[in-house]
C-alpha cells in the first residue's frame, strides 16, 4: 500500500456564535453590563481521513457541510479545537484562483507575486514564466496590467501559475469549470499528467463528474462528519441520494 | 448547544474560539517555502504598484512631509529663532515621525488589508505585518541618504560615529514599529476601532515628541517621560548625532535598544498568541 501522505485523525473545529456582535472597543465597553450569550457551532466533529501518496480524493457534501473548513484545517489557515493534522510532505492550497492578485501589476510581476505567496522559489518562477505564460495563451499580453484582463484571461493565468506551483500535494477547492472548452480540456490534460508524475490530490467539488472521473476514492461530509467513504462512484450516489432528500 | 452547520450567519466574529483543548499545530514536513523570497517579491511588488514603478512616483510620496516642513517651518522658525539648526532639527524629527505614523498605521491595518491572503493562502503571517512597513522604511532610509549628503556638501559631514550610530537609532525605531504592528495587527482584527484609537494618539503623540519644539524647553524633570513614548528617544538622539555631533551616553543607548527589543517582544507575544486564529477574523 503506498505511503500516507496526509493523516487526518478525528479533527474536530467548532465556532462560538455571539447573539451580539461586538467588532469594536467602544461595543465592547458599552455592553461590560450586557452579557452575551454563546452558541456553539461544531462544524467538523471528529473527522478522520487518510490521503496516500499518487491518490486522488475527493471530498464531497452539500453546502455549509464544513468541507471548506476542513480544508483551512488542513493547510494551516485554521487552527483545529481537537484532534490532529499530520502532513509529511509538501502541500500546495488551491483554495482561491488568483487570490492575492494586484491589478496595478502587470502578468509577469503578478506571476512573481502569487508564484512566491504559493511559496515557489524567485528562481523556481523565473524559470517557469515562458512556461506559464504560454499554457495560458497570453505571451503577447505579459507586459499588460492585469486591470485591463478580461475575467477569462485572468483566469486562464490563474490556472497555470496554480498547475505550475504544485508540490508533492495539491489541494483544491472547487476551481474547475473555467474557461472554454480548448482549454478546459488542456487543464484536464495537465491534470492527468500530474495524477502520472505521483502527485496527491485532494479535491473539494460539488461537481459529481469531477468528482467520479478524477478521483480513486472520495468522502462524503455531512454536517461536519464523515458519512460515507469508498468508491468515488458509491460517493457520488450516496451524495446525489441525500441532495434529492433534501429536496424532497 | 449545538446547532447544525447549515445554520452559520455570515459574520466577521463568529469565530471566537470555543472552549476546549488548546489547539494543536499542524505538523507538517518542510515544504520548501520561500520566506525571503515573498518577503522581497511582497515589497518589490507593493513598491512598484504603489509609485508606478517610477522615480516620480516616489518622489510624489516624499511631498506630504516636505510641505509638513515648510508649514512647519514658516511658524515654528518665528518662535524658535533663537534655537541654532532648528530647520535641520526639524526636518530629522518630521522624518523619523513621518515613518513611524505612517508604518505604524499601515502596519496596523496589514493582516485585515491583506484578508483575502490570510483566509486563502497559507504562508507565515508575520510577512505581511513586517513587509507593510517597508514602504515608509525606504522613504526613511532615502531622507536618510539625502540629509547625510546635505551635511557632507555643506562641510558639516557627521563622522563615522554619528552616522553609525543614526543607524542604529533608525534601527531601534523600526524595531519598535514592528513590534506595535504585530501586536496591533492581530487586536485590530478583534475591535476594529482601534485604528481610530492610535490615529489620536500619533496626533497627540506628534507634539509629545520632541520635534517641532527643542527639549530644551521642557522642564529637565519631564524629559524622563517624555522619552517614555517610543519616537521620542530615537528623534532626539538623531539630532545629537546628526546635527550637533554628541553621542548620547552608553546608557542611553543600552535603554533604547532595550526598549526596542521589549516592544518587539510584547509585539510578537500577542501575535504568536492571537495570530493563529486571524484568519477567522478577516
Amino acid at each position: 500500500m503506498a505511503r500516507t501522505v496526509v493523516e487526518v485523525d478525528a479533527v474536530s473545529k467548532s465556532f462560538e456564535i455571539p447573539s451580539v456582535h461586538r467588532e469594536t472597543l467602544r461595543e465592547h465597553l458599552f455592553g461590560v453590563l450586557e452579557p452575551r450569550k454563546f452558541e456553539r457551532l461544531q462544524v467538523l466533529d471528529r473527522v478522520s481521513f487518510e490521503l496516500r501518496a499518487g491518490e486522488t480524493l475527493g471530498i464531497m457534501g452539500r453546502n455549509g457541510c464544513g468541507k471548506s473548513t476542513l480544508l483551512k484545517v488542513l493547510c494551516g489557515i485554521y487552527t483545529a479545537d481537537a484532534g490532529e493534522v499530520r502532513v509529511q510532505t509538501g502541500i500546495t492550497p488551491i483554495l482561491e484562483l488568483g487570490v492575492g492578485w494586484n491589478p496595478e501589476l502587470d502578468a509577469i510581476d503578478n506571476i512573481f507575486l502569487i508564484g512566491s505567496i504559493m511559496g515557489l522559489s524567485l528562481r523556481a518562477i523565473d524559470a517557469s514564466i515562458d512556461g506559464i505564460l504560454a499554457f495560458a495563451e497570453l505571451e503577447r499580453f505579459a507586459r499588460l496590467k492585469l486591470k485591463h484582463y478580461s475575467s477569462g484571461m485572468a483566469s486562464r493565468l490563474a490556472y497555470a501559475i496554480a498547475f505550475e506551483a504544485v508540490r508533492e500535494v495539491l489541494v483544491l477547492d472547487e476551481i474547475f469549470a473555467v474557461g472554454d472548452a480548448g482549454f478546459k480540456a488542456k487543464c484536464e490534460e495537465r491534470y492527468r499528467g500530474l495524477r502520472e508524475a505521483g502527485h496527491a490530490v485532494l479535491l473539494v467539488s460539488h461537481e459529481t463528474r469531477a468528482i467520479s472521473t478524477f478521483c480513486d476514492r472520495a468522502i462524503l461530509i455531512d454536517r461536519g462528519r464523515v458519512a460515507c467513504e469508498g468508491q468515488a462512484t458509491d460517493v457520488v450516489a450516496e451524495y446525489l441520494r441525500v441532495v434529492s432528500n433534501q429536496i424532497q | 448547544m449545538t446547532a447544525s452547520a447549515e445554520t452559520a450567519p455570515p459574520s466577521r466574529e463568529p469565530a471566537r474560539p470555543a472552549d476546549g483543548p488548546a489547539p494543536r499545530p499542524v505538523t507538517r514536513a518542510s515544504d520548501g517555502a520561500s520566506v525571503w523570497g515573498l518577503v522581497w517579491t511582497l515589497v518589490r511588488t507593493d513598491f512598484k504598484a504603489r509609485y508606478h514603478g517610477t522615480p516620480v512616483g516616489f518622489l510624489w510620496a516624499l511631498l506630504k512631509p516636505a510641505a509638513m516642513f515648510l508649514v512647519l517651518v514658516g511658524v515654528f522658525s518665528l518662535i524658535f529663532h533663537d534655537e541654532p539648526n532648528y530647520k535641520l532639527k526639524l526636518i530629522i524629527g518630521l522624518f523619523l515621525w513621518n515613518f513611524f505614523s505612517e508604518a505604524t498605521t499601515s502596519g496596523m491595518g496589514s493582516l485585515a488589508a491583506k484578508g483575502f491572503l490570510v483566509s486563502k493562502a497559507r504562508f507565515p503571517r508575520w510577512i505581511l505585518v513586517v513587509t507593510s512597513i517597508a514602504n515608509a522604511l525606504i522613504t526613511l532610509l532615502v531622507f536618510a541618504g539625502v540629509v547625510t549628503a546635505y551635511l557632507l556638501v555643506s562641510g558639516r559631514g557627521p563622522g563615522v560615529a554619528a552616522l553609525g550610530a543614526f543607524l542604529f537609532y533608525i534601527l531601534c525605531l523600526a524595531t519598535i514599529t514592528i513590534g506595535l504592528s504585530l501586536g496591533t495587527s492581530v487586536l485590530f482584527l478583534r475591535f476594529r476601532d482601534l485604528n481610530q484609537i492610535w490615529d489620536m494618539t500619533t496626533q497627540a503623540g506628534f507634539f509629545l515628541a520632541p520635534i517641532v519644539y527643542p527639549l530644551g524647553v521642557i522642564p529637565e524633570r519631564y524629559h524622563v517621560y517624555l522619552y517614555l513614548w517610543p519616537p521620542t528617544p530615537a528623534i532626539e538622539f538623531s539630532r545629537l548625532a546628526m546635527v550637533e555631533g554628541v553621542l548620547p551616553s552608553p546608557t542611553a543607548h543600552i535603554c533604547l535598544g532595550l526598549m526596542a527589543a521589549g516592544i518587539l517582544a510584547v509585539g510578537a507575544v500577542l501575535f504568536q498568541r492571537y495570530g493563529p486564529r486571524a484568519a477567522e477574523y478577516v
